[in-house]
């Protein structure tokens, strides 16, 4: 599941030293960032003219990702017992004010279409979908996107969203993508309605009056933000975010949370978690390490069959031997992430606020 | 890969038929839901048996109680079944040597495989695997690396396969004609959900069946939280009960109108671990709750687990079980 260029070439005793380092209190990482900080990323946005929103991010490791917002209009599917048709019923003959009240429908989850292509992979290889489908439920999840796709009863938007990741997939990309895609989101927009009712759309030509797919004041700020997916790694009692390809290495368990804003008006307050997924950790794959008793090199003794190298491995727990990790995640680190995640002034209020930043 | 042998259908899919009974107004239809009889905390009964597929080295198979059906079948206007139910299969094979050519893997190479069968739900799957059935394979997989002890067999692969001989949908037939969120197509509706709980619960039947070293049993369990029904706009229901979403154990989604958020999980009894976690959704409660509720529903399906195994382990090792009488989770004692 992982992509095979994350698997590092570490040896057993340097999984260990790092595995070690990561469970101490606090804990100490490979690159000297504290549990909650991120590494620095160059973001731009509103960089392809021809798309309704894109935006480019370059990590520090040199992963990079461009995303582009393109939004088609497409013809409804009847729906022959929704209640918007009983609603026409109704309403039929009434004036336009009927129109006017009924302007916002409902959205379906087929409107909004991903795709992310990842070099050296197929797209139906278990990585894209998987990361595809972890950003979609991500974006759906708050049910308000989907909504404002619907223009009439007979017409939608359909908001293609394609991820083009630039570099080898060094680090697990999950949190490359959603913060290229949220940014692309912020500045994606859609051209003004000028047709009224349920006739034919047509646009208003002008790009300057076209309006933003997540709406904005009059000042300019956000009333409403994109998701955004953050990884985070669990070693031992201790959680991390943001973690390097080494950090990956010895991983516990590995969880992509997604945090969203909630609709009420206190936007800045208070977020939501609007989808977990466990990610199968790359450390379980990784060689484990022999003790000193039982290496027939430091012992100089024959070496014992298999079998009973199995048997007599299995019972040591020595420091400083690495062991792959074996059973899944403890629920009170769960809670803890969690906790960190979506508190008020937590992490990922922390990386929103940062994106804000990005110039449009 | 595209199996360039096969002729497969249609890529754009059918259309479920409509039937006119259903169109008589959005209202009045919502009567003819299927309604969930149980506790919000008791699940749906479980059969699960092991050891189904004589060729395969484990097996096992897994069916949910199908609910009664709310009005005789006689004054039943639609053939459409309004509820549904889960039956699944799954077959491991192995573990086996890999080929030579493979690169050297210190670990056992887990590859799973979670399979709709073209008839299992309202819409037809091709026989092509596509998003839905990729992406809880990836699910499935995180959820079985972390009990199976992969490193007892180096340089050896074992494939897991799962098949949905009749899945969970979506959402009730009712609900497709009244449009809304589509579950068909996108990322996998709620129904995918209770599929992945119990592919993950078949799974670690057919592992023991197989005799794979795991360090527990793995179970799985899903919670929701359920709005009450909207459309029934304060017909004969409770008054108290509107206006408020509560979790539910085990949900069958015909039977929700309004499902705000789920919960998966692939829990180890034992060592009190989650080795998958799969929850989406926008909750009211904290996603903590929702991850407690679908433990709670993963440790009763243990029970089931426990029992079935014992079962074929009696029918197995006759003399041992004599011996050591009722070891509950010892796993090993199958293989």
């Amino acid at each position: 599941m992982p992509p095979t260029s994350s698997q590092l070439l570490l040896s057993p005793a340097e999984l260990s030293y790092l595995h070690s380092s990561l469970s101490l209190t606090p804990p100490i990482r490979p690159d000297g960032r504290t549990t909650t900080q991120f590494r620095p990323l160059v973001a731009e946005s509103g960089i392809i003219p021809s798309a309704n929103g894109s935006a480019r991010v370059c990590f520090s490791d040199g992963t990079e990702a461009i995303a582009g917002v393109k939004a088609e209009v497409e013809k409804s599917q009847w729906r022959p017992g929704s209640t918007e048709q009983s609603l026409q019923v109704d309403e039929d003959g009434g004036d336009d004010e009927a129109g006017q009240a009924g302007t916002q429908g409902t959205g379906e989850n087929s409107w909004i279409s991903m795709s992310i292509e990842v070099p050296g992979f197929r797209d139906d290889d278990a990585l894209p979908v998987f990361l595809s489908a972890m950003l979609t439920e991500a974006l759906l999840a708050d049910g308000k996107l989907k909504d404002r796709l619907w223009i009439n009863r007979r017409f939608h938007w359909k908001l293609y969203i394609d991820i083009l990741l630039l570099s080898a997939p060094l680090s697990y990309p999950l949190p490359l993508l959603s913060l290229t895609t949220h940014l692309a989101l912020l500045s994606a927009r859609l051209p003004k309605l000028k047709s009224e009712g349920d006739e034919d759309p047509l646009f208003d030509d002008d790009w300057e009056a076209s309006t933003y797919l997540y709406p904005r004041d009059t000042k300019g700020a956000c009333l409403d933000r994109p998701p955004i997916t953050l990884l985070v790694i669990a070693v031992g009692p201790n959680f991390v975010f943001d973690p390097s390809k080494e950090e990956l290495a010895v991983a516990e368990a590995v969880i992509a949370l997604s945090a969203g804003t909630s609709d009420a008006s206190t936007l800045n307050k208070n977020l939501r978690l609007l989808s977990i997924r466990t990610i199968d950790p790359p450390s379980r794959l990784t060689p484990l390490g022999i003790p000193d008793a039982l290496s027939s090199a430091a012992t100089g003794s024959a070496p014992l069959p298999p079998d009973e190298q199995l048997a007599a491995r299995e019972g040591t727990d020595e420091h400083g031997v690495w062991n792959p990790p074996r059973g899944g995640m403890k629920r009170a680190v769960l809670a803890q992430i969690i906790k960190a995640v979506i508190e008020p002034g937590g992490v990922a209020q922390e990386v929103m606020d940062g994106l804000m930043h990005v110039e449009v | 890969m595209t199996d360039r042998r096969r002729i497969s259908g249609p890529s754009v899919g059918t259309a479920p038929p409509i039937f006119s009974s259903t169109i008589v107004g959005a209202e009045k239809a919502q009567l003819k839901r299927p309604v969930r009889t149980r506790k919000p905390s008791e699940l749906r009964k479980i059969f699960l048996k092991t050891g189904v597929t004589p060729s395969a080295s484990g097996s096992a198979y897994l069916e949910l109680e199908f609910p009664s059906p709310s009005t005789p079948s006689s004054q039943k206007k639609t053939f459409l079944s309004p509820s549904s139910t889960l039956k699944l299969t799954c077959t491991i094979h192995g573990p086996k040597p890999l080929p030579r050519s493979s690169p050297y893997n210190p670990s056992l190479l887990l590859s799973t495989t979670i399979k709709f069968s073209p008839f299992a739900t309202r819409y037809r799957r091709g026989y092509i695997r596509d998003t839905i059935e990729r992406d809880l394979s990836a699910h499935l997989e995180t959820a079985l690396r972390g009990v199976i002890i992969g490193d007892r067999w180096p340089k050896c692969g074992v494939d897991v396969v799962v098949t949905v001989l009749e899945g969970e949908e979506d959402r009730w037939c009712g609900d497709e004609l009244g449009g809304g969120s589509d579950g068909v197509g996108g990322v996998g509706g709620w129904g995918s959900m209770g599929v992945l709980a119990g592919a993950v619960t078949v799974a670690s039947a057919a592992l023991v069946d197989a005799g794979i070293d795991c360090v527990d049993l793995v179970t799985g369990g899903v919670a929701a939280v359920v709005g009450r029904s909207r459309s029934l706009g304060g017909k004969a229901q409770q008054g108290d009960d509107e206006d408020e979403s509560f979790v539910v154990l085990d949900p069958s989604p015909p039977e929700h109108a309004e499902i705000g958020a789920a919960c998966v999980v692939a829990y180890l009894a034992e060592r009190d671990e989650i080795t998958e976690l799969w929850s989406k959704g926008d909750a009211g409660v904290p996603a903590e709750e929702l991850v407690d509720q679908a433990v709670a529903a993963a440790k009763a399906t243990r029970n089931v687990l426990v029992e079935a195994i014992l079962e074929t382990a009696k029918l197995k090792f006759p003399d041992a079980v004599l011996s050591t009488g009722k070891s509950g989770g010892d796993i090993d004692m199958t293989g």
